[in-house]
């Protein structure tokens, strides 16, 4: 049974090492780091510069090692010949001008192969592919070209949404490119009734799915009534079709007029459809996807056995996807709206994901030529993160954000911008806050809820935090302190909530401490609660995830020592802090806050409202989703804030509900439930050179899901 | 030789059934399931699970019942249906999954093998014969050299001179052009030529370790009585070595193929990882790092069949290589 212990053995070093969460490349770069620190090429001194020792940094002093090898397995990502670069032996050079292969062109109004399928009468002409008023895309820069290959990366695991950023982006309305207003889509109208209770959308009379049959009323209404809606399939309504517990109802006006009904005032529906999680409604196309539903399609069961599939629901999702799960690029065969359609699948054996344009596109630029520019996306499937990260420094990806955009990359993402040949795209934060740091207001332990529950304990920890040496020391002076709330410039900035308790005062913390009944310490200085024990608790934070944050706390710990509060800074593994969290078992935990941007989408910091986001009081998120049928009662100040967060969304008015926001803030300023300690940091990517209208930078966010709204389509590449 | 047979077959059964229980409660050992990863991954890149889809993924997948409930229902599929269940995180079924990597891991493995065992039998039992000759000091040499290197480092190494000093293609099995055609014989070829590379680098570690094993059985043997009998009885030299000393030296070898087989699913990851080669290796690990339940116990139940068919197909051969050896 030798064996047999072996594949124990085997098991359990995957899971140890799961939870250490240490990745092969890991071990290899730190081995060549050792490697090259032999031949003189000390990577000490980027340890002396404070810089933190990770394996990401070690690249930019050993790629001039690897980087041959880097152009070696490049054929696989880049499509040439890797041989015929060899013989080149001009690397670099000759890779830059891969992807500017385009063909001159006059005024073509369609890409050089579609007009040629048209020649042969395969296709049908440009005319009848187009809706009668396509949406008309304004350049960022300059009209483009027809051409090229777009590379970009992906993760082994887990990363349909890298796909779905780049050409998911196409709802019924979108975001415009400042995040700050909702546009037409595949809507190229609509009308709200005054109470915001009807939503009236018009689609593009003759527009087309992917494989040239009609986008009508019809698809919008099977995909929300008979997909949505089919508690079989969803065994509740996506939360956005959702307000005050009531699904909509979705009718068919007209072939291309369609009307959202809801029973109550739902002011942001627009705002939500345009994020990712409103896509629903263009994602299912009727003609396809109701061969796997019953009520169309009587012998679906056959179907599902013949597929060795369990049940329908399980076929349709395998067959049509949904919003985020990877099945939603696994299949060739589902027609989409989408700028790119899936040529080679994103599934489980998948090396690599390829796209290629639409011949049915529904948006064209100024000239009336159709989108999009570039023939084709290809992302190579990367097993870890670390060679994504090789790939961007060595000029192998056209556009890449994702995954590689951590605070710690940014100096070797700078370093090797001329030799990778591209420049630098800014990711303005949509955070407000780097380090929140979520104590548990409702801990099960009655001593230290007494603690956190406190508002001056919390006072008095944030004044004893030396916010200036963090943001020096962590953030390279790149941040400013704050606690949380808009970002400054946004019209609902709100000083107090951002700005409170933010100066180092160690004298006040200790005396806000005495005060409370801390005043007594023990043999090491540490303060002791009224019960004889330790002030002391543990916060948790994911290394792997967030490396910064681990640096920060270390930094606080320190901070607190000086008032007499002992910390641990707990590192776990992200399943762990999930379980800890949703058992609300933690004593405090840290995440970068959100809502910057986009206060009402994300506002978990400003009241307790999402189960997994709002750490200070998972009961009370508890108690607000079910509608007060679970969880715990939160205190009135939360409570008021719920209240008028269910009624901002209901309001159309914006005046009306920035006031309404206002008293949110207003009231959480006063709860000051958590506390931050510098405003969120804006990240890198990376564009190569010759990829045009990208615009300079945009923001990071989920609701925004970048680089989607700012529109790949119009992309293109510089000969 | 027959009652044998039957008697361990059927004794594989429980332990087949107790292997898959052990693996099943090994997979949901780390805290949180399916969905809390799959959460925890998407918030990374701050994405956000809608909060009414992640009850339903937990109800809809089954992770909400108890381990023995979720167990009873994964090994009855499998008993009663040959179904292997669906994987989470990719709505395909499992079996699908497997499979599709399956052709090529066995490639690369019976080349992995038949390399390691044609470099290593002969340069084992040559510095063996030879002992302290030249010979026997290089095969020595070298394979304390294969034994030290650690394989992803010896791939990177290759990988380097390849690229760059003789113009090879590294990584992946299959050159850009073949990596989705349908098969032919331009792609056999292809393969072959991308083949070389991960064998030496697997073979190399294994080859050394077998040289070793080889020369010290050999030295064991060659001091027999049996072996000078044999020479006074006017035997030749070769005829002698291979009929009687080597024979007993293959013993060993033998007994590895207990865990040969199941190094198919599981060895190599590192090396799979390094050369992005499309193994099961790295689906394997992909899987436990997910907590993709079904997919990850089918990989380690598959391990373990195949651990168990492997020590049953080396007690057959070993009783008829040796006929000292009886089975009853």
């Amino acid at each position: 049974m030798s064996g047999f212990t072996i594949a124990i053995t085997n098991a359990l070093e995957f899971i140890t090492s799961k939870l250490e969460g240490i990745t092969v490349k890991h071990v290899l770069v730190g081995f060549i780091c050792l490697v090259k620190q032999f031949h003189h090429f000390t990577c000490k001194d980027l340890v002396m510069e404070r810089v933190h020792w990770t394996s990401t940094q070690c690249i930019h002093t050993t790629n001039h090692l690897l980087a041959p090898f880097h152009q070696g397995i490049q054929a696989k990502n880049g499509g040439i010949g890797r041989r015929s670069i060899l013989k080149g032996a001009a690397g670099v050079a000759a890779l830059s001008s891969v992807p500017g292969v385009v063909f001159a062109q006059g005024a073509a109004k369609e890409a050089p192969d579609l007009a040629k399928l048209v020649a042969e009468g395969k296709l049908p002409p440009l005319a009848q592919r187009l809706p009668s008023s396509p949406l008309v895309v304004t350049p960022l820069e300059k009209t483009g070209v027809y051409g090229g290959s777009l590379r970009r990366g992906l993760r082994g695991s887990a990363d349909h949404n890298g796909i779905l950023r780049m050409v998911g982006n196409q709802g019924l309305v979108r975001w415009n490119l400042a995040f700050t207003q909702v546009e037409p889509g595949v809507a190229e109208r609509w009308e709200v009734n005054a109470n915001a209770t009807e939503f009236t959308f018009h689609l593009r009379p003759g527009m087309k799915w992917s494989d040239g049959k009609p986008f009508t009323a019809d698809d919008v209404v099977f995909a929300i009534e008979d997909c949505c809606k089919n508690s079989e399939l969803y065994r509740s309504v996506p939360s956005v079709l959702v307000i005050n517990g009531k699904p909509t109802t979705v009718t068919k006006v007209s072939d291309t007029v369609v009307k959202f009904t809801f029973d109550s005032p739902y002011a942001m529906f627009l705002e939500n459809l345009a994020t990712p999680l409103g896509q629903q409604p263009t994602l299912f196309p009727k003609h396809y996807c109701s061969q796997f539903v019953p009520k169309y399609n009587a012998n679906v069961g056959d179907l599902a056995k013949a597929a060795n599939m369990s049940d329908w629901p399980s076929l349709f999702r395998a067959r049509c996807g949904d919003i985020e799960i990877p099945s939603r690029w696994g299949n060739v065969d589902k027609p989409t709206l989408d700028p790119w359609v899936v040529r080679e699948a994103y599934t489980g054996g998948a090396t690599r994901v390829v796209m290629e344009r639409n011949p049915y596109f529904w948006q064209v630029d100024t000239n009336g030529a159709q989108l999009p520019y570039i023939d084709r996306l290809t992302f190579s499937i990367s097993q870890d993160v670390e060679s994504l990260m090789l790939d961007a420094v060595s000029g192998r990806l056209d556009i890449q954000d994702r995954h590689i955009d951590s605070l710690q990359n940014k100096p070797t993402l700078s370093q090797n911008m001329q030799r990778g040949g591209y420049r630098l795209l800014e990711l303005i934060a949509s955070g407000a806050q780097q380090c929140q740091i979520y104590f548990n207001i409702t801990h099960k332990d009655p001593a230290m809820r007494a603690m956190f529950s406190n508002k001056e304990f919390r006072q008095a920890l944030s004044l004893g935090i030396d916010r200036k040496e963090i943001i020096d020391l962590v953030y390279l002076g790149q941040s400013e302190p704050y606690q949380t709330g808009p970002r400054p410039g946004h019209p609902w900035y709100h000083e107090k909530l951002a700005r409170q308790f933010t100066d180092h005062n160690v004298k006040q913390a200790n005396e806000i401490l005495d005060k409370l009944g801390y005043s007594r310490k023990d043999a090491q200085g540490f303060r002791l609660r009224p019960d004889g024990q330790k002030v002391f608790f543990a916060i948790d934070v994911i290394p792997t995830l967030y490396p910064d944050l681990v640096d920060t706390l270390e930094l606080v710990r320190r901070h607190w020592v000086a008032i007499g509060v002992d910390m641990k800074v707990n590192t776990i593994e992200r399943a762990l802090y999930y379980t800890r969290g949703d058992n609300n078992d933690h004593d405090a935990a840290v995440w970068p806050g959100p809502g910057g941007l986009d206060p009402l989408l994300d506002p978990r910091d400003y009241l307790a409202q999402h189960p997994q986001g709002s750490r200070y009081a998972v009961p009370w998120t508890l108690w607000y989703v079910s509608n007060g049928k679970d969880g715990q009662e939160p205190p009135e100040s939360q409570k008021r804030r719920m209240k008028l967060f269910d009624d901002a969304r209901a309001t159309a008015d914006l005046a009306k509900r920035g006031v309404m926001v206002k008293e949110i803030m207003d009231l959480c300023a006063d709860a000051f439930e958590t506390v931050g300690v510098c405003l969120a940091v804006n990240n890198f990517g990376v564009v190569r050179n010759n990829l045009q209208n990208v615009p300079k930078g945009y923001p990071n966010s989920w609701s925004w899901p970048n680089p989607g709204p700012s529109m790949p389509q119009q992309y293109f590449f510089q000969s | 030789m027959l009652r044998f047979l039957v008697t361990r077959f059927l004794w594989m059964v429980p332990s087949l059934f107790v292997i898959s229980f052990l693996a099943f409660v090994l997979i949901q050992l780390p805290p949180g399931d399916y969905v809390t990863t799959y959460i925890a991954t998407l918030a990374a890149s701050n994405e956000i699970v809608d909060q009414n889809q992640a009850a339903d993924l937990r109800q809809r997948f089954g992770l909400d019942q108890p381990m023995i409930v979720q167990y009873w229902k994964w090994i009855t599929g499998i008993l009663l249906r040959g179904d292997f269940g669906l994987s989470f995180e990719w709505q395909q079924p499992v079996s699908e999954l497997i499979w599709e990597r399956m052709a090529l891991t066995l490639v690369l493995t019976f080349s992995t093998l038949l390399a390691t065992w044609a470099i290593a039998l002969p340069v084992g039992i040559y510095s063996a014969v030879r002992k302290y000759s030249i010979g026997d000091y290089i095969a020595t040499f070298f394979s304390f050299l294969g034994l030290a290197i650690p394989s992803f480092l010896l791939a990177l190494v290759l990988m380097y001179l390849a690229a760059v000093e003789w113009g090879q293609e590294v990584g992946g099995l299959f050159s850009e052009k073949y990596q989705t055609a349908p098969w032919s014989w331009g792609k056999v070829v292809d393969l072959l030529w991308h083949l070389w590379i991960p064998v030496i680098i697997l073979a190399v570690s294994g080859t050394a370790s077998l040289i070793r094993v080889m020369r010290a059985n050999m030295l064991d043997e060659l001091n027999r009585a049996y072996v000078t009998t044999a020479r006074a009885k006017g035997l030749s030299e070769f005829r002698l070595l291979m009929k009687y000393p080597v024979r007993l030296a293959l013993n060993p070898f033998i007994s590895t193929i207990a865990w040969l087989l199941p190094n198919l699913v599981s060895g190599s990851i590192i090396v799979a990882i390094v050369l992005s080669l499309p193994t099961a290796g790295p689906l394997l690990l992909q899987s436990l790092m997910a907590q993709d339940m079904y997919l990850a116990g089918a990989f380690i139940l598959l391990i373990c069949a195949l651990t168990l068919i492997g020590s049953l197909i080396s007690d057959i051969l070993l009783a008829i290589v040796d006929p000292r050896i009886r089975l009853e």
